[in-house]
């Protein structure tokens, strides 16, 4: 469903991204590791067009998307969760919801009925409803970006580095809402991690990026096993 | 040998534009453009002061009307009022210029950005709104008259051109000062502010102390221009000194390109004489210099003395990047 | 006691002007990071379609003419967005921004210097009124500042609240990448930004005719002192906005209970400063996170 092939991304003079290829098949989890700085955040922001192209081409549902307006990959359902949750800090939180579906032509019915969704899927968030993004705590927010991005009814769903900068429990229970979305909703979902082993242990495929190259790739499965890998990202 | 041509090549135009700069009065045969010409100047030192704030630190001041009217101010109060000698209210409008140079370079240290351009249109403001209200001491809206011309080893500076002669040796010598200042240790260490903050501290440089020598310089190089003004003049009146007067310091800074000291000159001189050039366009002129520099920003954002730098110019002159500069050999 | 009223009539008009010069400048500044310089001169450029081109020229009834107003200055507000602050929002310093809008305020004068002429004129018969209740003097235009202020925040509330734009610019204003994650096209948005901005420097035109005549320099005070307005209150922020004009417009006038009448127009710029050096972020302030 969605192809990316061989791109190649510069800041200024420096590349960025090496002739990256890679695929997300429609009903998987395909998780990206890798180190800081590795170039994860960028491959995700050129998808969604936030970062340009220089060449290649990234292909979505048969439709070459490379360089669209962001707001235009967005309408066709990609949706990204990007690094750092950017919440709106001076909107409610269910205004936060709201704007989640802004690219959907939802009425007020739908829309009702996406919040139950939420509701249900993200009962900490009930009673915070009136209050401004700004105040939420740091995993309350990461569910709120994430379910910002639920509400748009996304095609491919992107989250970058969904567990950064969270309390252990929190993150079980990030992990535990990503298996819960791909259950219920059947999305097919980037998930971009440093926590590679979590990642790969909920994932189907795994794309390992270093300094801007996919250095491996594979299934989750087998990759998990492959020493350089173990040895490199996942701790003994 | 390589030295040596890189040396005309460097030198070469400071020659040619002094030339110009001493021959010109042949051929202006109208005092009233004399005048001109000797604004153009004083302007010149003014920017070259501005460029060490908004052109080197890349702070922008607006303000800048108000620090020309203190030294204007002092020299025309101090000269005709207590029949001080000029060149000793030369030296008061200096110190007046460090004051003010301490007085808004003191908040420089704690605000920014945007929330420092709005300090120093306050300031602007304010010495506008006090020189048109201070009825008694700055003759109000009547302004200052019969403020003397300056006098060198008893010469009367008392025509157009003997002021412009005098006018030239003096932008001579700022400029001068002003490149050895932008070329020296103050110069990278107001570039270094104006690039990063922080990672200036991390150096052992003390921010404060910079920031507040590039407001003193600023200050001092404007309200010397303001006191020549006031000589050159003979009359001043507050509604010289508007907002307007601010903005078009300016213009003339980034017309030049900020940060050279050569593109505050080319800027000063434009600016100033420009207008008089249109002015066969009746009542548009105005708004064709305006639409022209406005043109300039957006294509040219670091000024004339960039215009070197744009492709098919270099191509026009066959110049590659090294032709002016290290390939010489 | 009479003449504290009086003086808190005129405050408190003046200050519902200074909250909209800064409400204006505002959303321009939170929506594209740009501090528009020309922002006097939109006003003046609204005074003038008001005042020369639809009174004057097309002799129309005060509120089709001011509808009409509004809509022009609407479609030179997206004209300026498209013309010149998009390519002013990629130039590199906020120097070039300063500059850029600064000639473009002199060109909108010169424009208006060459089409209605360069001397000032009042627009006959418009808000000139006065309506004197218990030895209080009101002006008919203060009355209409205050009604028309009043609405226009209830407006305002009601988009930036209620509609679906309006929330999607307060998004654009709080964080643009996130924005156009949610499939907002945030270029068209800063558009629609600046357009909104030069309908109400339009209705500030117009509200301030009466009191300043229709003039090149009409609004050259109220612009500068909206900028002290917003600093007063919390620079950029719509709260801050309302508060600081009110603040402004009040003290200003009161001031003149105190000291002559000849520095009152000083006030504003000194409590600019005071506010510049003692707390930066203004009377509502709170630090605010903006990220690009």
């Amino acid at each position: 469903m969605l192809e990316v092939k061989n791109i190649n991304v510069f800041y200024d003079q420096v590349q960025a991204i090496h002739d990256v290829s890679f695929e997300v098949k429609s009903d998987e989890i395909v998780s990206v590791i890798g180190t800081n700085g590795a170039g994860k955040s960028t491959l995700m922001q050129t998808i969604v067009s936030l970062v340009e192209t220089k060449s290649g081409s990234i292909i979505f549902n048969g439709e070459d998307i490379t360089n669209l307006p962001s707001h235009d990959i967005v309408k066709r359902g990609i949706i990204y969760v990007p690094e750092g949750r950017r919440i709106f800090y001076d909107l409610t939180v269910a205004e936060n919801l709201e704007m989640g579906a802004y690219a959907l032509k939802t009425d007020k019915k739908r829309l009702r009925e996406d919040l139950e969704m939420v509701h249900e899927m993200f009962p900490q968030l009930n009673d915070r409803m009136k209050q401004l993004g700004g105040t939420l705590s740091g995993g309350e927010q990461q569910m709120l970006a994430i379910a910002r991005g639920l509400m748009g009814h996304p095609k491919l769903l992107m989250l970058d580095e969904p567990s950064l900068g969270l309390a252990p429990v929190i993150v079980e229970e990030v992990f535990d809402i990503i298996l819960k979305i791909k259950k219920e909703t059947n999305t097919p979902i980037v998930l971009v991690e440093q926590n590679a082993n979590m990642a790969m242990a909920i994932s189907d495929n795994t794309y390992v990026l270093e300094v801007g190259y996919v250095s491996f790739s594979g299934k989750s499965s087998e990759l998990m096993y492959n020493p350089e890998v173990k040895e490199a990202y996942l701790g003994s | 040998m390589g030295l040596k041509m890189q040396k005309i090549k460097k030198i070469a135009p400071i020659i040619i534009s002094l030339i110009i700069a001493l021959v010109l009065p042949i051929f202006v045969k109208n005092n009233y453009y004399v005048t001109l010409l000797d604004q153009a100047l004083v302007n010149i030192i003014a920017v070259i002061g501005l460029n060490f704030i908004t052109g080197l630190t890349g702070q922008v001041n607006l303000g800048m009307a108000g620090i020309f009217a203190a030294g204007s101010y002092t020299s025309a109060l101090l000269t005709t009022k207590l029949g001080v000698n000029c060149w000793l209210g030369l030296i008061a409008s200096i110190i007046v210029g460090i004051i003010i140079g301490y007085v808004l370079g003191y908040p420089s240290l704690r605000i920014k950005g945007i929330y420092l351009t709005l300090t120093t249109i306050g300031f602007g403001e304010i010495m506008r709104l006090l020189l048109t209200n201070m009825v008694n001491i700055t003759g109000g809206t009547q302004g200052v008259l019969g403020i003397p011309s300056l006098s060198l080893f008893g010469f009367e500076l008392n025509t157009p051109r003997r002021m412009y002669f005098f006018l030239v040796a003096v932008v001579c010598l700022m400029a001068w000062i002003a490149i050895r200042i932008v070329k020296g240790r103050w110069g990278r260490e107001f570039k270094a502010v104006l690039n990063d903050d922080t990672a200036l501290a991390s150096v052992g440089i003390d921010i404060s102390k910079v920031k507040l020598n590039s407001f003193i310089l600023c200050s001092v190089f404007t309200c010397v221009a303001g006191s020549f003004y006031a000589h050159l003049m003979g009359y001043i009146d507050p509604s010289d000194y508007t907002f307007d007067m601010s903005t078009r310091f300016l213009m003339m800074l980034m017309l030049g390109g900020i940060g050279s000291v050569p593109g505050s000159i080319i800027g000063g001189s434009i600016i100033t004489i420009l207008p008089e050039i249109l002015r066969f366009l009746k009542e548009y002129y105005w708004l064709v210099f305006s639409v022209i520099i406005l043109i300039i920003i957006l294509v040219l954002p670091y000024g004339l003395v960039s215009i070197k730098d744009l492709p098919f110019v270099r191509k026009l002159f066959g110049l590659n990047k090294n032709s002016l500069g290290e390939s010489n050999e | 006691m009479e003449s504290f009223l009086q003086l808190l009539v005129s405050g408190i008009a003046f200050g519902c002007i200074y909250t909209l010069v800064a409400i204006e400048y505002s959303v321009i500044y939170q929506a594209s990071g740009l501090v528009n310089f020309s922002h006097g001169q939109w006003i003046t450029l609204g005074g003038f379609v008001f005042g020369g081109t639809m009174i004057r020229q097309f002799n129309m009834h005060y509120i089709p003419a001011m509808l009409l107003s509004l809509v022009v200055m609407g479609i030179f507000g997206a004209l300026v967005a498209k013309g010149i602050f998009n390519p002013l929002r990629h130039l590199p310093n906020n120097l070039f921004v300063v500059l850029g809008t600064v000639m473009l305020g002199k060109i909108i004068i010169e424009l208006c210097r060459i089409i209605w002429g360069a001397s000032a004129f009042r627009i006959e018969g418009f808000l000139s009124d006065t309506v004197k209740i218990g030895g209080i003097v009101f002006p008919e235009v203060y009355i209409w500042i205050v009604i028309i202020s009043v609405i226009f925040l209830v407006v305002q509330a009601i988009l930036f609240q209620k509609t679906k734009l309006g929330k999607a610019m307060r998004c654009v204003a709080s964080d643009q990448k996130a924005a156009a994650l949610m499939g907002i096209n945030v270029n068209r948005n800063i558009i629609i930004t600046v357009a909104y901005s030069a309908i109400i420097c339009a209705i500030i035109g117009i509200l301030v005719a009466p009191i300043f005549n229709v003039d090149i320099n009409m609004a050259n005070s109220i612009s500068l002192k909206g900028f002290a307005a917003g600093v007063v209150g919390g620079f950029g922020t719509i709260g801050g906005s309302i508060v600081g004009g009110l603040v402004i417009g009040i003290i200003e006038n009161m001031y003149l209970m105190i000291g002559p009448a000849i520095y009152k127009d000083v006030v504003a710029f000194v409590a600019l400063i005071i506010f510049l050096l003692m707390k930066p972020t203004g009377l509502l302030g709170k630090n605010q996170q903006k990220r690009s």
